[in-house]
Order: structure tokens, then C-alpha cells, then sequence
């Protein structure tokens, strides 16, 4: 292989080392896209994430720091950003057109404190403030002094000009009548508002690759609730349902499988019936299952069970049909009878494509687990993914995805890894195809042990051939 | 070319061939077909695969069955292993009905049928285990059918290591451990490169002489029917009759220089005339020329 062979040949197979590299690559280029969108501000970022937040007059709905807002209008009735600085600012020209004239409007001591609340975010955003002291006036009070003096200056989430204004407006009139806090204090002249800022951020379906690994990695190293179980038991509780359930269909499945592709009799008795049965879709039978078995683990493991069986029972009865016949033929001539043909023969001789059916199939079993754990009472990763979900945690949402497809995918992976050890007699795989991923670190710690030995290749011949 | 040579007739027998032949039909006859029919039917109708076979093969005789495309040879060979059943008559065994497959009747397949998940000490140790023995003597045995074949060393090795060659001496291996009175063989080296055809048969041909086997030999290659055989069982298709039973007068011990003896062309002879009676037809095909006339080459 040299540096001058196409990247792109027609059905040729690129070099170990390449294939390694695009098997990475692959997994890169997902990531790589995710991040693009999550930190290139100017690129899709639909949404506008409040910073600084204002109340409206007369409207109830509040947005508080954190909530997201369409950037733009797309139509009349989207309530976008641009709207909600608008009203706010609006209502500042109204108050102050109101003090130009001379009659100033009042409001009451209470909608003031409510005002000068709002620039508590500003605070704990900074550390100023601790999470606890959103609704302490009294440090509020006082950040409200510090900032319009320019003493403490803002940098996480920086006040617009239009703010610092409003900012030092309000102290004039407040910090006039007392330097600190105190409730009899403040006056009931409306203050002006402090204009919503906000910064352009990606829907909350869409959370930044940093947020999910941090978030993860939280969840997966911090209970957060102690009444329920823990991630490491949720897992666990997860993977016994899918594997009780593939173990399960395996026991019945596999034999019935084979001796209907052995046995006319079978095939013709178990098939139609199985054929037509998994038409039917495995979660439909969920409330049956869970009259049947009650609603802890048994239905989930039974719905994982039927979703999986009446595939492996077709599956491996094709495989079962595709031994070829004349090994067949040849057993018996030697004089294998039934018993010998099924143990001797026919098993052995599937075992290779059979461990493959199964590894599919083990995947057909992932998928059934999150409608399994579903039915009856929730449990394991997916009640953790609904609960979530419904708070729209999605930063907790998605690294609970993705460790079940990695266990899936890795699982696979060390079967396929495994498959030479089993069946060293089976040429397609013995040598050469050495599972990627293991090529990769193999690659990573010596390159040099993909150039092919000629040991490797090359069948033994006896001296007279 | 064969008619410019003065050729000997094919039924012309020196003194030796003729007394080897008397001596062979004193021997027992080992296999009696009597009246075998085989009719298969489809859609199309019935087919008459095989009508009214008769004939005897006696102890350690080497017979090769010939014939054209569709005469059923094949069918013949099945019936008589076993794998497959007569629609009329029978064949015996040593005296006995055939009767589904078994151990006293080997078969080589033209395929490789070798287990592939077995070494090839275990797959010589097939049918040796399957028949109930177990122990080291089943090795042992094993290992000297397997060094009778010549295949001593790769004991171990699996099928999928071995050339098509070594792997249909292992096969042969596997069938005469199990020690049959007969062993049949379809086709078995015709998916193999004529190099290595040419090496299987000499080391057929060693092996027959060293073990008391009977063996019955399907082919459609002529050199090697000749070569081989005692007698050459000539079918004929539409339906599969016998056409001549011949005796071959070439000599043993065979060698490769016989190829081109008389005796042996004499033979080849008569069965190119049994095989392709009127000769191989040749359609002219359509003239169009791409060569101009100084370009001729014949």
C-alpha cells in the first residue's frame, strides 16, 4: 500500500491503516458537526436564552434567566425576543415621558423590590451572589450600588449601555434615600426596568457537547435523588432485562430453530404460525403482559422475550437450511445416524453463522428495552430518561442514550472480536478480518504488525504438490 | 488423427490382460444391480433417469461408470450409496438389498465434503466414532489412513488450510477408515486443476492397490476412466441405459506412458464413438470480418 493509491478505488479494500483512520473518523465527524452547531454563535442558533430578565406591565407571563425565547419572528403570533425587549422598553419610555411631564407614575414598594430582584442573575452569574441569595434584598440592595458606581463591573454577563443607564437611573433615586437596605425605604415612584438581554443559543433539545459530558458525567458520580436508585443500578437493572429477556427467547428459540430447519415436520408445524406472529407488534401486547405478570420486572423481560423469539425462531431455521447438503450426504454415508447428523453435524455446522444470528438479534433485543422498561412501573435508564426528559433536562437525557447504544455497540463489538476464538476453523474470519477497533489500538501501539506475514496468507502445501 | 493410426481392435486382449480378466470373474461378485429403473417426475412429465441396469461388479474390481451429460451416472452412484432410491429392481451388497446409506459402502463426493469445523485426524475419525469406537486405537487408526494418502503432518490442520487436492485425499481417507467393501466416487477430482487430476489418480490407483476395496468411479473425463479401470460401464442418455460394458485391454500396472499406447487409444476410441455417436456437430457461425484478406491466418 502506498502514499499514491486512490482514496476512492471501485471495490478495492483501502489499507488497514486507512480503514482504521475512517473508522474513527466516523465516529469524529458526528461529533465534529455537533460541535460546529453548538459553538458557532452565528450559525442556526434559533433561540435567544434570557440573561437579564424584565417583567412585563399587565402581562402575566414571566420569563425568567434561563428560559428560552424565539430570536426571530417567524410569524405574528411568535412571541419572539426583539418582542419582549420592546415592551419592556416601551414601558420605560411611558414611565420616563411620565417624569418628563412632572407626574411621575407610582407603583408600589413591593413591584419596586420585585425590579431590583432582576439584577440578581446578574450577580450570581458573576459569583457575587450564591444561588441562595436570588430573592436577598439586602445583597441585592447593595450590587445595585456597587454597579451603578462603577465599582463592580460585570464580565460573564455584560450590561448593554442602555442597562448601566437604567442601572444608575434606579440608584439615583434609590440609593438617594438610603445607601442599604431597607424594606420602609424604598420609594414608590416607579422604577424603570432593566431591559431583557440574552444571548443566541440552540433549542434545549439541543444541549452543547460539553454540557452532556459534564451533566453525565454528574449524574453517573452524583445521586440526585436519594429515594431512587442510583445510575450504576439503573444500568444494571437495564441490562439484566435485555439479556433475562435475549437469554430467555435464546433457550426456546435457538433449538426450535434448528430442528425446523432440520426437520420438514417442524418447519411446516412452527413457521407459518411464527411468521405471521411477529407481524404483530411486540409493544402492543404490553397490557396483556403486564395483567399476565404484574407490573414489576417479569412483563418487561416477557415484552424483550416476544420481540425477539419469533425473529430467532425464523432466523435461525433459514441458517439451520443454508448447511450445505452434501456434508450432510457425506456424514451419512459414513454411517452417522439421526442423532449423530444433528450433534455431529448439523450444530456444528451452523455454530459460525448461528453466533452471528445471535449477535443480531442480541441487537433486536436492545431495542425493545427502553418500550419494555416503559410498561408497568418505569424503571432502570429509561424511567431516568423520561423523568428528565419531562423537566427538560436533556443535557441528563442524552448521555443516558448513549451509554445504551455504547453498551450495544461495545457488546457486539467483543462478540465479533471474540468470533476467531471460537471458530479458528472458519477461514472468513480467522485471519484477516481482525475487528477494527482492535486494529486500531493494535495500530496505535505498532503499526508494523498489519504488514501480513506469509504464514498468514498462504494455505500449507504439502512438498509433492 | 486416432483413424490414420493402424489402432488394434478395443476387444483385442493380450494374453495377460485376457487371463487378468479370468481371474477377476472368479473372484465373488461383490455388487449385483438387477433391472434398476429410476424415474423422477416433475412438472414437464416423467423422466426416465435410468431404465433397466444390469450388470455385476466383482471383488477389488475397479469400474468407472461414463457417459454423456444427463445419462445418469450420477443417479446411478446415489441409488447404489444409498442417498438416493430405485423406482424398480434392486442392487445387493455381498448378497444383500441396498437400503439407505452405510458404513459398508464409502463415498467420495465431487464437492469437498470434509467437515470444515474438524481437523483432519478428527474427520478421518468420523465415521470411526460414530460407529460407537472410541479410544486411542481410533487414533492410531486414524493416523495411518491418513498416512496412507500421504498426508502425514497435517493431522491438525483444518480443511480450510488445504489445497482441493489434499483435501479429496483426506476425504478418501475418511471413507476407507471406516473399512467399506465398497467405495463409490463421483467426480471426485473433476473440480481439480489437470496437474494435480493426473498426481490423484496415480495415488488412486496406489491406494486401490493396497487395500481390499471395490471401487466404483464416476467420470466424464475418458483418459481417466481408461487409465483407472478395470471395466467401463458406457450409459447412454434418454433414458440412462447401458451402452456397452468394456473390458479395457490396456495393462497394469498403468503408468502414464500408456496414454499414448494403441490398446489405450483403440479404447478412447470407441468410447468417443460411444459418447458422441455422430460425431460433435459444429454450428458455422455467422461470417463477419474484421481482418482484411492479407491478414488471413488459415
Amino acid at each position: 500500500m502506498s502514499k499514491f493509491d486512490p482514496w476512492l478505488a471501485i471495490r478495492k479494500p483501502l489499507s488497514p491503516q486507512r480503514q482504521a483512520l475512517l473508522t474513527v473518523v466516523s465516529f469524529l465527524l458526528p461529533i465534529f458537526v455537533w460541535c460546529i452547531v453548538s459553538y458557532i454563535p452565528w450559525l442556526w442558533h434559533p433561540d435567544m436564552v434570557v440573561t437579564v430578565s424584565a417583567d412585563r406591565h399587565d402581562v402575566t407571563t414571566v420569563y425568567s434567566v434561563g428560559d428560552r425565547l424565539p430570536r426571530h419572528k417567524e410569524s405574528e403570533d411568535d412571541f419572539a425576543f426583539v418582542d419582549f425587549v420592546e415592551d419592556v422598553r416601551e414601558r420605560n419610555e411611558e414611565i420616563q415621558a411620565a417624569r418628563d411631564s412632572g407626574e411621575p407614575m407610582e407603583s408600589s414598594r413591593r413591584a419596586n423590590k420585585k425590579v431590583l430582584r432582576h439584577l440578581a442573575p446578574v450577580g450570581i452569574a458573576e459569583g457575587w451572589l450564591t444561588r441562595d441569595q436570588a430573592t436577598d434584598d439586602t445583597a441585592i440592595y447593595t450590587l445595585w450600588g456597587e454597579i451603578a458606581r462603577g465599582e463592580k463591573q460585570p464580565s460573564k454577563v455584560q450590561l448593554s449601555q442602555e442597562n448601566l443607564a437604567v442601572v444608575r437611573d434606579n440608584w439615583s433615586k434609590v440609593g438617594a434615600i438610603s445607601e442599604t437596605y431597607d424594606s420602609k425605604k424604598i420609594p414608590t415612584e416607579i422604577l424603570l426596568n432593566l431591559i431583557p438581554q440574552g444571548k443566541p443559543s440552540n433549542p434545549v433539545f439541543v444541549p452543547a457537547p460539553h454540557e452532556v459530558v459534564q451533566t453525565g458525567i454528574y449524574d453517573w458520580t452524583h445521586q440526585r435523588d436519594p429515594d431512587k436508585p442510583a445510575m450504576f443500578e439503573r444500568y444494571g437493572h437495564s441490562l439484566t432485562i435485555v439479556f433475562s429477556g435475549f437469554l430467555l427467547s435464546c433457550l426456546f428459540g435457538v433449538p426450535l430453530g434448528i430442528l425446523s430447519g432440520t426437520y420438514d415436520f417442524f418447519a411446516k408445524i412452527v413457521e407459518p404460525f411464527t411468521d405471521f406472529f411477529r407481524y404483530m407488534p411486540a409493544p402492543a401486547f404490553s397490557t396483556i403482559l403486564v395483567a399476565i405478570l404484574s407490573v414489576y420486572d417479569a412483563p418487561k423481560i416477557g415484552l424483550v422475550f416476544l420481540g425477539t423469539y419469533f425473529q430467532m425462531v425464523l432466523v435461525i431455521s433459514n441458517t439451520t437450511r443454508t448447511l450445505d447438503r452434501s456434508l450432510l450426504e457425506a456424514a451419512q454415508t459414513l454411517g452417522a445416524k439421526s442423532k449423530d447428523m444433528m450433534f455431529r453435524v448439523i450444530i456444528p455446522g451452523i455454530m459460525p453463522k448461528l453466533y452471528n444470528d445471535l449477535r443480531i438479534l442480541l441487537g433486536w433485543a436492545w431495542t425493545w428495552l427502553v418500550i419494555a422498561e416503559l410498561i408497568g412501573t418505569k424503571s432502570g435508564l429509561t424511567e431516568f430518561i423520561e423523568t428528565q426528559g419531562r423537566f427538560r433536562n436533556f443535557d441528563s437525557v442524552y448521555p443516558t442514550i448513549i451509554i445504551i447504544g455504547l453498551t450495544g455497540y461495545v457488546t457486539d463489538q467483543i462478540l465479533a472480536a471474540l468470533r476467531p476464538l471460537f471458530f479458528p476453523w472458519d477461514p472468513q474470519h480467522s485471519s484477516q478480518k481482525l475487528n477494527v477497533i482492535i486494529r486500531f489500538f493494535k495500530w496505535l501501539t505498532n503499526s508494523e504488525c498489519y504488514v501480513k506475514s506469509e504464514q498468514d496468507t498462504k494455505t500449507l502445501t504439502s512438498n509433492d504438490q | 488423427m486416432i483413424d490414420e493410426l493402424q489402432l488394434p481392435s478395443y476387444r483385442e486382449q493380450s494374453p495377460e490382460v485376457a487371463s487378468r480378466f479370468k481371474s477377476i470373474y472368479e473372484r465373488p461378485v461383490k455388487l449385483e444391480v438387477k433391472g434398476l429403473g429410476r424415474t423422477f417426475n416433475s412438472n414437464k412429465g416423467t423422466v426416465r433417469a435410468l431404465h433397466d441396469i444390469s450388470f455385476n461388479v466383482h471383488r477389488r474390481e475397479f469400474i468407472s461408470v461414463i457417459g454423456p451429460s444427463g445419462c445418469g451416472k450420477s443417479t446411478l452412484i446415489r441409488i447404489l450409496a444409498g442417498l438416493d432410491f430405485p423406482t424398480s429392481g434392486e442392487a445387493l451388497l455381498d448378497g444383500k438389498t441396498i437400503f439407505g446409506p452405510g458404513r459398508d459402502r464409502g463415498m467420495v463426493f465431487q464437492g469437498y465434503t470434509l467437515f470444515p469445523w474438524l481437523t483432519v485426524k478428527k474427520n478421518v475419525m468420523f465415521g470411526l466414532e460414530v460407529s460407537g469406537r472410541t479410544g486411542s486405537s481410533v487414533e492410531a487408526e486414524a493416523r495411518s489412513w491418513i498416512e496412507i494418502v500421504g498426508l502425514a503432518g497435517f493431522e491438525n490442520a483444518y480443511p480450510s488450510q488445504l489445497s482441493g487436492g489434499m483435501k479429496q485425499r483426506v476425504a478418501i481417507a475418511r471413507s476407507l477408515a471406516n473399512n467399506p467393501s465398497m467405495l463409490f466416487m463421483d467426480e471426485p477430482f473433476g473440480a481439480l486443476d489437470a496437474q494435480t487430476r493426473c498426481q490423484m489418480q496415480s495415488y488412486l490407483l496406489q491406494i486401490w492397490r493396497n487395500v481390499d476395496v471395490t471401487i466404483m468411479f464416476v467420470t466424464h473425463d475418458l483418459d481417466e476412466a481408461i487409465y483407472l479401470s478395470d471395466r467401463i460401464l458406457v450409459l447412454k442418455a434418454k433414458p440412462g441405459e447401458i451402452n456397452e460394458f468394456i473390458e479395457v485391454p490396456v495393462p497394469r500396472p498403468r503408468s502414464v506412458d500408456q496414454l499414448l499406447s494403441p490398446t489405450f487409444l483403440a479404447t478412447k476410441k470407441r468410447l468417443e464413438e460411444l459418447i458422441h455417436p455422430e460425431g460433435t456437430e459444429i454450428k458455422e457461425l455467422p461470417v463477419k470480418r474484421f481482418v482484411s484478406a492479407d491478414e488471413e491466418i488459415e
